[in-house]
């Protein structure tokens, strides 16, 4: 694997031979077991389990108001729970909060930084929580503006800067540390498409340099994009935990093949393809199948062999937001504001 | 850097780049000053008339009558007797009567300290302060020179007695000790004032300086609190290994900073501005202003525990610090308040 720069300046975390030793003996770098989470009445959180390994980009799927924050809050020790364990690298949240945030570098859904500090003075102030040496905070500082393309920016105010470019430094300003596990809570929740792939290029880029990330999201393409393993997370639960393929594969339901001919030879390529089963949906014919690449080339074979024309063919695959509508009965952007 | 560091210099950065919180704690207090002396500083010839019932009728009170006279405050009015100088009060020819008690001249050369009573027209607050001040000030110059003469008499008296009597003990503490001990002449509506008149644009420096003393620190501790509370970015460091006490101590010193920042510009724009007569006691001033300073922090956190807006903390800052200005004679003097109060 190519060294990335930020390789070269490990040396805080390396430094602190008891975060070294506990990264290196921790294969299950977040442990959490039988989560649960009141607010007054209302239970946030219903027992929920799950344990993120070490290196892994590990996601959150659920709609909006699902508990992912909640969950992600009490990990990173800014929430208190009811029942349950939480464990960052063997160290209990509950009893040593302080000792566990620091091996962790908190995202959070706001660009929580100040407008009328320039990017640098924010870095700073990041550092200083941090107490981060200057010295450290120096080689910090010049490997993140090179990995975030923050060099051009770093004296303009922040709130001269767009949303896009104000994430990166709030990223910046969480990994200032060089923490060995990354939480990310909805980091490209407003993005456009184009500064949601920018963004997802950082956080594979950290990746690549041995972080364990873990995020939240509602967006089912970014889970299945980024994440090693997903937990679909509903109404303060877990309901399904696995790799974005697994899931899709076990609880997507079947693909579809869709096939689009001259509307003068539908009839003929309906009785071809009978053994298919095919349904007539808006001029197009859909072929339902477990294993469409597989079958696929049978269908071609069998139109061209009759000389109809085929206009087009498309094989939609199961997608996360099927396995949600499979598991809930519901679709990923309805609930309520979290 | 350290934690405690970092919050306070993040917080003074902020506060000095936020134009309208520069105004409001810059700006608004100076223009208050400069507005108010214009209004109420004035250095208007003052002219009082003082009814003068002189019982005793000697050398020594027609001297210190005529000398009131050359003040050129008071306009000297002499009347028999104190049943027409209550009718003269009250028909408001004079502002004061001075009443001079039969044996004043035979007290003050014979040693023994004697009163003048003093009756004040108070209807009209200001005059009667201001009245008051004024003789108050006279008298005081009236008794040092009386008091010179008994001291160096006495002093000579008690040279001659030890000399003769215990020539061995040093003199020198027991006669610098016979210089404060007597006050011949003494007013008895009022304690003796002794310090010097002061005008209104000295008053008002120094009542404004209060303003970023009590206001800044109270509303800044509550609304810098809660607006990071609100805006988030008080996740920020509390998702960070920083302790609770950490941020509570870099918040303080960033307050006390801006509080003294600001007194710093206020004092100095105030003294450029309207060229005081000022006698600053800095080793007084910096321990006063550091303990208002953590007053008004103090409240400005309890502030902060209850507001649930930004607006809503300044507001009851505000309302706070308005009531505490009044009450410690930032815009008047407290002496023309209601006795109660």
């Amino acid at each position: 694997m190519k060294t990335l720069p930020c390789e070269k300046t490990l040396n805080f975390i390396r430094s602190n031979s008891w975060i070294t030793f506990l990264i290196e003996v921790n294969l299950l770098v977040i442990q959490v077991e039988n989560l649960v989470k009141f607010y007054g009445e209302t239970q946030a959180l219903r027992g929920v389990s799950l344990e993120v390994k070490k290196g892994e980009i590990f996601g959150l799927l659920g709609p909006n108001g699902a508990g992912k924050s909640t969950l992600i809050e009490i990990i990173c020790g800014l929430r208190t729970f009811d029942e349950g364990d939480v464990s960052i690298l063997d160290v209990d949240v509950a009893k040593s909060s302080r000792k566990a945030k620091s091996l962790i570098g908190f995202c959070p859904q706001e660009t929580l930084i100040y407008d009328l500090l320039n990017v640098r003075e924010n870095l700073l102030f990041a550092a200083s929580l941090q107490s981060l040496s200057s010295k450290n905070f120096k080689e910090r500082i010049s490997v993140l503006s090179e990995f975030l393309g923050l060099k051009e920016i770093m004296k303009k105010k922040v709130k001269e800067l767009s949303g896009g470019m104000r994430r990166r430094v709030s990223l910046a300003a969480s990994t200032i540390h060089d923490p060995p596990i990354i939480i990310l809570d909805e980091p490209t929740v407003g993005f456009d498409p184009t500064a949601r792939r920018e963004f997802w290029g950082f956080i594979n880029k950290l990746h690549k340099e041995g972080k364990t990330i873990l995020l939240s999201t509602h967006y089912m393409e970014e889970a299945d994009e980024l994440c090693d393993r997903v937990a679909i997370v509903d109404r303060g639960k877990v309901v399904a935990l696995d790799k974005p393929d697994n899931l899709k594969k076990t609880l997507g339901g079947t693909s579809a093949i869709l096939v689009r001919v001259k509307s003068t030879q539908m009839k003929d390529a309906t009785k071809l393809l009978a053994r298919f089963s095919p349904v007539l949906t808006d001029e197009e014919l859909k072929i339902s199948v477990k294993d469409p690449w597989k079958t696929l080339p049978d269908i071609t074979a069998s139109l061209s062999s009759q000389k109809i024309l085929v206009e087009k063919v498309e094989v939609v695959e199961p997608t996360l937001e099927d396995v949600f509508v499979n598991l809930t009965g519901r679709r990923l952007t309805e609930g309520e504001e979290e | 850097m350290n934690p405690t560091l970092g919050i306070a210099i993040k917080d003074v950065k902020t506060f000095f780049r936020e134009r309208g919180t520069l105004f409001w704690t810059i700006a608004f207090p100076l223009a208050m000053m400069l507005l108010f002396t214009a209004i109420f500083g004035r250095e208007v010839p003052f002219t009082a008339n003082i009814g003068v019932v002189d019982y005793d009728k000697t050398e020594t009170t027609n001297s210190i009558i005529q000398a009131l006279n050359n003040t050129e405050i008071f306009g000297v009015k002499t009347i028999d007797d104190e049943q027409q100088a209550i009718e003269s009060l009250e028909a408001g020819d004079v502002s004061a009567v001075l009443t001079f008690p039969e044996g004043f001249h035979a007290n003050i050369t014979t040693g023994r300290a004697t009163n003048i009573s003093l009756d004040i027209d108070e209807t009209s607050p200001n005059t009667a302060q201001i009245v008051r001040s004024g003789l108050q000030a006279f008298f005081s110059e009236v008794n040092k020179d009386v008091r010179s003469t008994w001291v160096e008499f006495a002093k000579g008296v008690v040279t001659v007695l030890l000399n003769y009597t215990q020539p061995d003990v040093p003199k020198e503490l027991i006669l610098e000790s016979m210089d404060d001990i007597v006050e011949p002449i003494s007013i008895t509506e009022e304690e003796p004032l002794t310090r010097e008149a002061i005008g209104y644009k000295e008053y008002i420096l120094a009542g404004v300086l209060s303003f970023p003393l009590l206001f800044s620190s109270m509303a800044g501790a509550a609304e810098i609190i809660v607006s990071e509370r609100l805006t988030g970015t008080l996740k920020r460091i509390r998702a960070s290994p920083t302790s609770p006490l950490s941020m509570l101590w870099g918040k303080t010193l960033a307050v006390l900073t801006q509080t003294a920042i600001s007194i710093a510009l206020l004092a100095s724009l105030g003294y450029l501005l309207l060229n005081p007569r000022v006698n600053w006691n800095i080793p007084l001033l910096a321990p006063i202003m550091l303990l208002g300073s953590i007053n008004g922090i103090a409240i400005g956190l309890l502030i902060s525990s209850i507001a649930r807006s930004p607006r809503e903390a300044s507001g009851a800052a505000t309302a706070i610090a308005i009531i505490l200005h009044f009450f410690i004679g930032m815009y008047f003097p407290l002496e023309i308040l209601p006795d109660y109060l």
